[in-house]
């Protein structure tokens, strides 16, 4: 770890914006956060429902390798060719039961052994295939949802959802057993933390939207499940009735089995945020680029006991509702670049709404306060080991 | 070409262009003009690497009339005032067609789509692929789009997109 030195603020409702811009900073969130004593989401088992089935990501950098071996084990490897490291897997997703590495035939199995590798009598006396098997960083599983940590060190998995736990579960449709529906991908232009300040939080005025939603009031749950600051939101969602400007109702068409919370997001420190809106089931894989890019892979779902007109009705909600082109998110995006852009600018970026003593930390909050942010961002501070002025 | 109609052609090529036309201009009735007065007029925009692995979801779905309608909506009134503007130019070229009947055909034709956003006036590439069409021609011989896939390559795409592709 590298002393990074970062003025912070007395107050929990300020972040100092060269948090959001400096290189230095971001090179070390990288080794503390990212490399360091977290989990993160990378897939859930229903993008690989069938034995072989892999997919591949790149976390902070990091290439993972994340498959389904022939026995139906889901199983995650760093996607590197143990012996001189070449990146073994390029599609982005696919079926494969062994994987091979052109670079010197090094061929592994879906369990990640190494099987064969040819002319192994020129290789250092003593050489043993069972000595390079792929090698894999932690990873645990939750309701299907597939965390990795690159630290020995973090707590188990549960411990580390805390109380986020049963809202995670519930908008995972209470079992985990989802069918994927496809994918939204996009890069944005803004750091990292911008990018998960704004996009579980709802800045309701910005969302012209959120009228056809009745979700201006705030008049649902939102809180803290950890030190961390994992945030969940619960909250009714009814559908605004009288004359809508949409032709087709059906966009905001609420068929679910869960209308007492017809809206909840878990957003989890640092990067993950997940939503179920509507008949909408959301998980997001976002991984930063570098300090001013974050790429965020939005994947959707339907539930396997879904029939066929309701898997229909979620592929057209899913596809126009969210994500980077969606009638109700659209605009987030927008905001997410704007506020890297005014980040270069002196001074503290000062959370408002919601807050009722600057000098403390809640846990509670209303459904459209910014305040919800700010013990992720207390833990943010500690961990990076900037120290909050007494003045 | 499997037809050697060039008269054909020409009208294909003139609607391809109307509906670039429509887009660059960022004139959004135009662009549902050029779209059948069907119920099952349709534009899907979605990445091939979605297509190629049986997935259907989209960056934008409207398979019906009343959703290209609703299109308009968006971008001219729900999001007005909300976003970064961006330009575009859309290059697109002509690869194939054929009949299918008396008034329908199919289309194929390349895209690439310059974006330059106003406030940093860098111009980068917003997207490529392919579109991927079903014409109606009615009585008159005059054709509109009956349904559109713009299928990217792009993947990943370096922006929020506000306009169809």
């Amino acid at each position: 770890m590298t002393e990074i030195n970062l003025s912070w603020p007395k107050n929990y409702n300020e972040v100092p914006k060269e948090a959001f811009v400096r290189k230095d900073i971001y090179a070390e969130e990288v080794k503390r956060i990212f490399h360091g004593t977290e989990w993160h989401p990378v897939a859930h088992e229903s993008e690989l429902p069938n034995p072989g089935d892999f997919k591949t990501f790149r976390l902070a950098g990091v290439p993972l390798l994340i498959g389904r071996d022939v026995e139906g084990v889901v199983r995650v490897f760093y996607n590197a060719c143990s012996h001189r490291g070449n990146q073994l897997e390029t599609a982005i997703m696919g079926n494969k039961t062994e994987f091979e590495c052109p670079y010197h035939r090094w061929l592994f199995d879906s369990k990640g052994d190494l099987v064969g590798c040819p002319n192994p009598r020129e290789f250092l006396p003593g050489f043993n295939k069972a000595d390079y098997p792929l090698a894999q960083p932690r990873f645990d599983i939750y309701f299907g949802l597939i965390f990795v940590t690159l630290s020995a060190e973090t707590e188990p998995l549960l411990e580390y959802l805390g109380d986020s736990q049963n809202c995670l579960r519930e908008l995972l449709a209470g079992d985990g057993r989802l069918k994927l529906l496809g994918y939204q991908k996009v890069r944005y232009d803004t750091n990292w933390k911008s990018y998960t300040d704004n996009d579980g939080y709802h800045a309701p005025l910005l969302h012209q939207a959120f009228k056809m939603l009745n979700w201006q009031g705030g008049k649902g749950r939102q809180y803290t499940a950890t030190h961390r600051g994992h945030i969940c939101f619960e909250s009714a969602l009814s559908v605004a009735t009288g004359p809508s400007v949409l032709k087709d109702k059906s966009l905001i068409e609420f068929k679910g089995q869960d209308p007492a919370v017809g809206s909840r997001i878990v957003s989890l420190f640092p990067t993950f945020v997940s939503t179920k809106h509507l008949d909408v089931i959301n998980l997001r894989f976002a991984t930063p680029i570098d300090a001013e890019t974050v790429e965020v892979h939005y994947a959707y779902f339907a539930h396997q006991d879904d029939d066929e007109d309701m898997v229909r009705h979620r592929l057209r909600q899913s596809s126009n509702l969210l994500g980077p082109c969606g009638l109700i998110s659209m605009e987030d995006a927008s905001v997410f670049h704007r506020i890297h852009i005014g980040n270069h600018t002196p001074g503290s970026a000062i959370f408002q709404k919601g807050v009722h003593d600057p000098l403390k930390l809640e846990s509670e909050f209303l459904q459209n306060d910014e305040s919800g942010n700010l013990p992720r961002w207390e833990y943010y501070r500690s961990v990076m080991g900037f120290e909050r002025a007494t003045v | 070409m499997m037809q050697t109609d060039t008269s054909l052609e020409a009208a294909l090529n003139a609607l391809l262009l109307a509906d670039a036309h429509a887009l660059d201009s960022k004139d959004m009735p135009g662009w549902l003009g050029n779209y059948a007065d069907e119920e099952a007029a349709a534009y899907y925009c979605r990445s091939a690497e979605n297509s190629e692995h049986g997935l259907a979801l989209g960056f934008m779905y409207d398979d019906c009339r009343a959703r290209l309608e609703d299109r308009v909506t968006f971008v001219n009134d729900i999001w007005a005032g909300t976003f970064q503007d961006y330009r575009t130019r859309h290059f697109v070229q002509l690869t194939s067609f054929n009949r299918v009947d008396a008034t329908t055909l199919e289309m194929r034709s390349n895209f690439s789509v310059f974006m330059t956003p106003k406030d940093s006036g860098i111009t980068q590439v917003l997207a490529a692929g392919q579109y991927l069409d079903t014409v109606r021609q009615d009585k008159n011989g005059e054709l509109k789009l009956l349904s559109r896939r713009a299928e990217l390559d792009t993947s990943v795409l370096p922006r929020y997109l506000v306009y169809p592709i």
